[in-house]
């Protein structure tokens, strides 16, 4: 509460600084509802307010948005407002915040800035930054299932290549759905309840690191990306007490990615490998197995305004065995490798003011699936209102059947300004 | 919103620089061969700020303002494009790469600033509509004219000015929206100041009209255009503002690094 208030001022404070100064303010007002289609099946006690709670959403959002720019400079600042009306709280939220500078053959980028890699359309291998599946399994608009980093980026350019270096000192986990939230999810340590989680320190050791070689080769953009830092959703580990500690183990991820126009459309090809440093025999059941992640996409214009796109991935645990023998009772039994296809359609109508789209992916061999309807009018430029389905569905202990009694129907209003 | 944007394509390049007009009258494909130049090529490059009105016909209005670059790779051939979105709110500092091809399809990116996000764009289909507007992505970065058969039918007069009409057919059909197109193309200029498309059956679908030309840096310019679907009542004008030629455009304004952080001149 005491931070809303804060951001409030500041709403009012850059308000006025920016009258003064003349300088454009944007943002947008948005309420935003979502409500339970199904109940879980059954909730253990920590995620008991899931069981209880109609709405998974229910909140209305205020954002105000600031960048200035000089011929070398800019600066972007976006700050949110929430009331959320379920909890009846209010918080705020800076949500990007950060200086850019531009020298002739290098541009730099230093504060809280949200980083995307890859071509995968929900299907994330090489882009490792942090994400917001609350959000996303919420209904709330797609641009929040992305998360800033406090992180400093560098980026030269070479005749015709780029080269990124990003350093984020101050680790940001994914926002997962957890024990006394909204969200009933697979959770197989539920019996026990007392929990902390550490956080990666933001030693110097500790700053996570990423390296993005890119140019345009032959007409195609081809990508190679390097990170070193963690996984962004935690492991967790049962201590005496007993007690379970959830943590951020080592990773590295090393990939490539490929797109360009071919076939009458949009190729898409990316892979990776993830190296799971302190798990690297796949002995550590609490701890993810390295993996090869692979992913192909083709999307296409079938006829003016509509357009289809679909995607196949792929991952494939390297130490399959290891995983088996070691994986506790009640823990998801994983194949070795997970299949996932993946379809979205996009038709446009009325001039491009109302938009109907399906966004589905489903797991041949694991079961589970997600799909996604969503129609979204632009009521007047300024006015937009969208309403759609997030549906889950699949085995209880696969990625997306754990979700199954979130399923919701959302609404969303926004003005724009 | 995303493939909402993938209408937002390339430039209006409505403009044109002056053709001599000849003693004797040319033949139809010498006629729109000059127009094509004089429309979509004249200066090694150009910006303008645009303003697109969209206009239903009950008078629901929606407006599209963007800053348009576009430099010459090769004339009549290659082009770039770049643009900047400044609103409605929802597309605002969206920006649009366009690498134009004569022969083949485009590159298309597009750069969604709420996800930091580049992404290719299928470029497949040069009918679809333009940021919803009744202009489609080629009459907006120009239709080839060797696509089309061309007709000298006669000479005629639009507000005043003299002009040739000229009747174009498309050589393969279903390769154009139309399937026969009479164009009224000022003498002077080389500038299209009317347009008729017909459909199929005969029946007319959307007429052209230049409404404004102001000549630029010694380059004629279409400033003010209207497209309308005379079978919907809905129309769309595009004013352009601000137009400039030759301002030595570096070519690394037609990446991905301008895509991420464009001009500030480009943002204003």
């Amino acid at each position: 509460m005491k931070r809303g208030l804060f951001v409030l001022v500041s709403f009012f404070a850059v308000a006025r600084v920016s009258a003064a100064a003349e300088l454009p303010i944007h943002g947008f007002l948005q309420a935003a509802s979502a409500y339970r289609l199904t109940r879980p099946a059954a909730c253990p006690r920590p995620q008991r307010l899931a069981c209880a709670e109609d709405f998974v959403l229910g909140e209305g959002r205020a954002r105000l948005e600031l960048s200035p720019r000089g011929d070398r400079w800019s600066l972007m600042t976006k700050g949110e407002l929430t009331w959320d009306a379920v909890g009846g709280e209010v918080d705020g939220e800076l949500r990007e915040g950060y200086l850019d500078l531009k020298f002739p053959a290098l541009d730099v980028r230093a504060g809280r800035q949200v980083i995307t890699w890859g071509v995968g359309d929900l299907v994330f291998i090489t882009d490792v930054f942090p994400r917001d599946w609350v959000a996303f399994i919420s209904g709330l608009p797609l641009e929040y299932l992305k998360k800033g980093s406090d992180a400093v980026s560098a980026t030269g350019h070479w005749a015709g290549t780029s080269l990124q270096v990003v350093l984020i000192p101050r680790f940001e986990a994914d926002t997962l759905p957890a024990a006394g939230g909204r969200l009933a999810f697979h959770d197989p340590m539920a019996a026990i309840e007392r929990r902390r989680t550490d956080d990666p320190s933001p030693a110097l050791e500790r700053t996570e690191a990423g390296l993005r070689l890119f140019g345009n080769i032959g007409g195609w953009d081809a990508s190679l990306y390097a990170y070193r830092g963690f996984f962004h959703s935690p492991a967790g580990e049962p201590e005496p007490g007993p007690r379970l500690r959830l943590f951020f183990p080592p990773l590295s991820v090393y990939g490539a990615s490929v797109q360009g126009a071919a076939l009458g459309g949009v190729v898409s090809v990316e892979a990776g490998y993830y190296d799971s440093r302190s798990d690297r025999s796949g002995g550590n059941p609490a701890v993810e197995n390295s993996s090869g992640r692979l992913l192909a996409g083709y999307q296409r214009e079938l006829v003016p305004d509509l357009t289809a796109s679909g995607q196949y991935s792929v991952q494939v645990m390297q130490d399959h065995d290891a995983y088996m023998s070691a994986r506790g009772p009640g823990m998801a039994k994983r194949a070795e490798a997970r299949h996932v296809l993946t379809l979205r359609l996009t038709q446009l109508l009325l001039h491009q003011t109302l938009r109907l789209g399906l966004f589905a992916l489903a797991s041949p061999n694991e079961g589970d699936w997600y799909a996604g309807p969503e129609a979204r009018y632009q009521i007047t430029d300024a006015f937009s209102a969208t309403l759609g389905v997030n549906a889950f569905g699949g085995p209880r202990r696969t990625e997306y059947g754990q979700f199954e009694g979130n399923s919701n129907v959302y609404a969303v209003a926004r003005y724009a300004f | 919103m995303k493939r909402m944007l993938c209408g937002w394509i390339v430039g209006l390049t409505m403009v044109a620089g002056a053709a001599t007009a000849p003693a004797q009258a040319p033949g139809g494909e010498e006629i729109m061969r000059r127009s094509h130049l004089a429309m979509y090529y004249p200066g090694e490059d150009m910006r303008a700020r645009i303003t697109m009105r969209l206009v239903s016909r009950d008078g629901g209005e929606r407006v599209r303002e963007m800053t348009m670059t576009r430099r010459t790779v090769k004339a009549g051939g290659e082009q770039r494009y770049f643009i900047f979105f400044h609103r409605p709110p929802d597309v605002r500092d969206l920006a649009f790469l366009v690498w134009k091809y004569p022969g083949r399809d485009d590159d298309r990116w597009l750069y969604v600033p709420a996800l930091k996000l580049v992404r290719r764009i299928a470029a497949s289909d040069k009918h679809t509509s333009f940021v919803g507007s009744d202009f489609s992505y080629e009459d907006v970065s120009g239709r080839e004219p060797e696509d089309d058969a061309h007709k000298l039918l006669r000479d005629d007069t639009v507000v005043g000015r003299d002009a040739w009409v000229v009747e174009s057919v498309p050589r393969e059909s279903g390769s154009a929206d139309f399937s026969r197109k009479l164009s009224w193309i000022d003498k002077a200029t080389g500038l299209p100041l009317k347009e008729e498309y017909y459909d199929r059956r005969g029946d007319q679908v959307r007429v052209f009209t230049a409404e404004e030309l102001k000549e630029v840096q010694g380059f004629w310019t279409v400033t003010r255009r209207v497209m309308k679907n005379v079978q919907s009542g809905h129309r769309s004008e595009a004013v352009l503002a601000d137009v400039r030629y030759n301002q030595k455009l570096s070519p690394d304004l037609f990446s991905e690094r301008a895509l991420r952080a464009p001009p500030v001149e480009l943002t204003r």
